[in-house]
């Protein structure tokens, strides 16, 4: 069975197998240096105890194992206020009419501004899931697992939740974006800028990043075609996360401008359609294929199972579905349809 | 003989001409006959004190009292940006770094500005192909700063001149294609021509307002910032000899260097000294080389007049001028003259009473 939990140090080496396979860009939110991870884990673990030290913001980090082999095959977060603590950095595009009225023109000129505007939003981060499973009901479990979560948890995030997708990145790792802009001022390639993003204090990008707006049209051709476009590799969570509710606004990366999707918390698809139900047994495996989750904080689980339901708000799930949970019948659980 | 004065109404078929050869990228004078007699109604009027002298344009003709023809033209507009807003790029610097990550990087950055604003610009030099060579660039260009000189009080302490950028030959600025047409659909060379009409601050109004960070621009584009023409080399070589720096301006058009000097370190203004006239009968040998004349003016704001003459006529008090020098610089013995060098390579041994070559008292 596919069970999502929330991270423990020692899924360290499972976790460093998938952010390993994965692109340069996760990198930003997941590292692949082992201590730079081992500290993520321990901040994930203080967050789910609600054990925060002063000052810190909650980042959650969950991972997909397979309770047959006990292998991790995913991992995803969210950090409760983006840029935990720091500034959290985006251009917003936006528009200007340069016009005159005595030569009768008016031409719409497109900027980038370097914005501030989503920090503190709840941020869903560090998604990586083996490759062989994207597009399966392993991958939705993954990521919904997480809006499970703050539906349970709706208290300890913001009332907008912003998702950074994967900009254009050529075969060859070319960031046409990168190579126009942030190349100039950063003085370093797509990726180790993105590492660095993830290791060091945001600090470096507010002392390297222009400080000015940029007009589109002085990007490349191949960087203006690469504004708010997702990598083809992200078009499954695209998918996923716009059916969830998820729209893209005004807001891309500032390093590979791939697009920021938006939503009001509350709005959320599995925020809405999730309920609360009391668990009991089922003698047989029928039924929809559903998500349930159950406890909270760090005894919160997430997983798939087929459910019948009765008139009472009670539903029946197999009892692998209880122990894969650790709950007992009668216990609260919380489900939402696929 | 050649004689600066004061441009006149029956100038204008003669600079309609010029301004017709003169061809594209003389943004201050287009081919433009109605744009043309405004401004010579304009010089007019400030010659006339019929406006104040600082909003004034003088504009100044190079005559061949021979043909009685204009050959060519010069001008100061006393102060710009006063009734519309006048627009540069500064060449900037943006230093990015990190200590952590040992980044350093510079960005050249261009910077909108209204810096020249209230400065006294010399512009509009023109001059006629069959006149070109034997110091008459040099008298048309330099007449000016006598003029600065004896009439400093109307004008700013610095002055400045907006040298012509590169374009090609078909009148295609590379600053222009890169910067300017993505904000302006228009080709440089109507711009431009547009911007000689008095409509300069319209375009600028389209600009970008926000700096422009120059790697993001191409090759072709960064290579021409603060450069000049090639016909323009030689008239920037020119100003340079006279003491005008780049100051880190560029045109927002073609990228055009802006240069500038105070009028006081100005070598025409250094250099130049006052004698009385004293009339003699003889004839003057006026057909010397340029490196033996030296220009000569009158002091008359409305009525100015510079002409050369050979260096040796001038004595430790005064400069003997023969009856036709002095009638067409409107002198009569004993009044005040001003002499400067007409060609850099002028020593001091060639003028008599070398000794008191310099700033006399006055």
């Amino acid at each position: 069975m596919w069970l999502v939990r929330p991270i423990e140090m020692d899924d360290l080496q499972g976790v460093l197998g998938i952010s390993g396979e994965q692109g340069a860009k996760l990198s930003s939110t997941l590292p692949k240096q082992e201590d730079a991870l081992a500290a993520k884990i321990g901040h994930s673990t203080r967050s789910f105890a609600d054990k925060l030290k002063n000052g810190e913001s909650a980042r959650f980090l969950f991972v997909l194992q397979d309770t047959a082999t006990g292998k991790i095959h995913g991992v995803a977060g969210i950090d409760a206020r983006a840029g935990n603590g720091q500034p959290f950095y985006n251009y917003r595009r936006d528009a200007l009419i340069h016009a005159s009225h005595e030569l009768g023109v008016s031409r719409r000129v497109e900027v980038l501004y370097p914005s501030h505007a989503l920090t503190d939003t709840s941020l869903l981060c560090a998604f990586a899931i083996d490759p062989e499973l994207k597009g399966t009901d392993a991958f939705e479990l993954l990521s919904r697992t997480r809006l499970m979560f703050i539906a349970e948890h709706r208290e300890w995030f913001s009332s907008r939740m912003v998702v950074e997708i994967q900009g254009v990145q050529t075969s060859h790792g070319e960031v046409p974006f990168w190579d126009s802009l942030g190349r100039h001022f950063f003085d370093m390639d797509f990726e180790t800028a993105d590492q660095y993003s993830g290791l060091l204090s945001k600090t470096f990008i507010a002392e390297l990043m222009p400080p000015n707006p940029i007009y589109v049209t002085l990007l490349s051709s191949a960087a203006r075609e690469a504004l708010g476009h997702p990598h083809e590799l992200a078009s499954p969570t695209y998918e996923l996360l716009q059916h969830e509710g998820f729209s893209a606004g005004c807001y891309v990366d500032i390093f590979d401008a791939g697009p920021v999707l938006e939503a009001r918390t509350d709005c959320l698809r599995t925020v809405v359609t999730s309920r609360r139900a009391i668990l009991h047994g089922s003698p047989a495996d029928t039924g929809d294929i559903c998500l349930i989750s159950a406890g909270s904080g760090e005894d919160f689980r997430c997983t798939l199972t087929p459910l019948g339901e009765t008139l009472k708000n009670e539903i029946r799930v197999p009892v692998s579905t209880w122990k894969c949970l650790e709950c007992s019948s009668g216990d609260d659980v919380r489900v939402a349809p696929l | 003989m050649l004689v600066i004065r004061p441009l006149q109404e029956t100038d204008l078929d003669a600079l309609y001409d010029m301004a017709q050869n003169a061809g594209k990228g003389l943004t201050t004078l287009p081919a433009d006959r109605a744009l043309l007699e405004r401004k010579i109604q304009h010089a007019r009027d400030t010659f006339n004190q019929r406006c104040a002298p600082e909003a004034g344009l003088y504009l100044f003709a190079l005559e061949d009292t021979e043909l009685k023809r204009c050959v060519g033209i010069s001008g100061i507009q006393a102060r710009v940006g006063l009734d519309e807003v006048f627009y540069n790029y500064r060449l900037s610097v943006t230093v990015n770094a990190s200590r952590e990550l040992g980044v350093h990087v510079r960005t050249p950055t261009l910077q909108l500005s209204n810096d020249m604003t209230d400065t006294t610009e010399i512009c509009s030099l023109l001059l006629s192909d069959s006149h070109r060579g034997g110091g008459n660039g040099l008298l048309l260009s330099r007449c000016r700063f006598m003029y600065l000189d004896s009439f400093r009080k109307h004008f700013s302490e610095k002055v400045f001149a907006e040298m012509r950028g590169v374009s090609d030959k078909h009148g295609r600025s590379p600053l222009w294609d890169a910067l300017g047409s993505q904000f302006f659909d228009m080709e440089f060379s109507e711009a431009d021509m547009l911007s000689g009409l008095g409509n300069k601050s319209f375009i600028a109004e389209l600009m970008p307002k926000y700096p422009i960070y120059v790697p993001m621009l191409p090759d072709a584009a960064r290579a021409v910032i603060g450069k000049v023409h090639d016909n323009t080399a030689p008239a920037l070589r020119m100003l340079q000899a006279e003491g005008f720096n780049f100051n880190g301006l560029v045109d927002i058009f073609d990228g055009g260097p802006v240069v500038e000097a105070f009028v006081h370190n100005i070598r025409t203004v250094r250099e130049s000294i006052s004698r009385h006239v004293l009339i003699s009968h003889k004839q003057m040998d006026l057909s010397l080389p340029a490196s033996e004349r030296v220009m000569v003016s009158n002091v008359s704001f409305r009525d100015f007049r510079v002409t050369t003459i050979p260096v040796e006529c001038i004595g430790p008090d005064t400069v003997t001028l023969s009856k036709e020098v002095a009638d067409i610089l409107l002198v009569e013995s004993g009044d005040q003259v001003h002499l400067a060098p007409l060609k850099d390579t002028i020593s001091k041994t060639h003028v008599p009473g070398g000794a008191r070559y310099g700033k006399p008292d006055r």
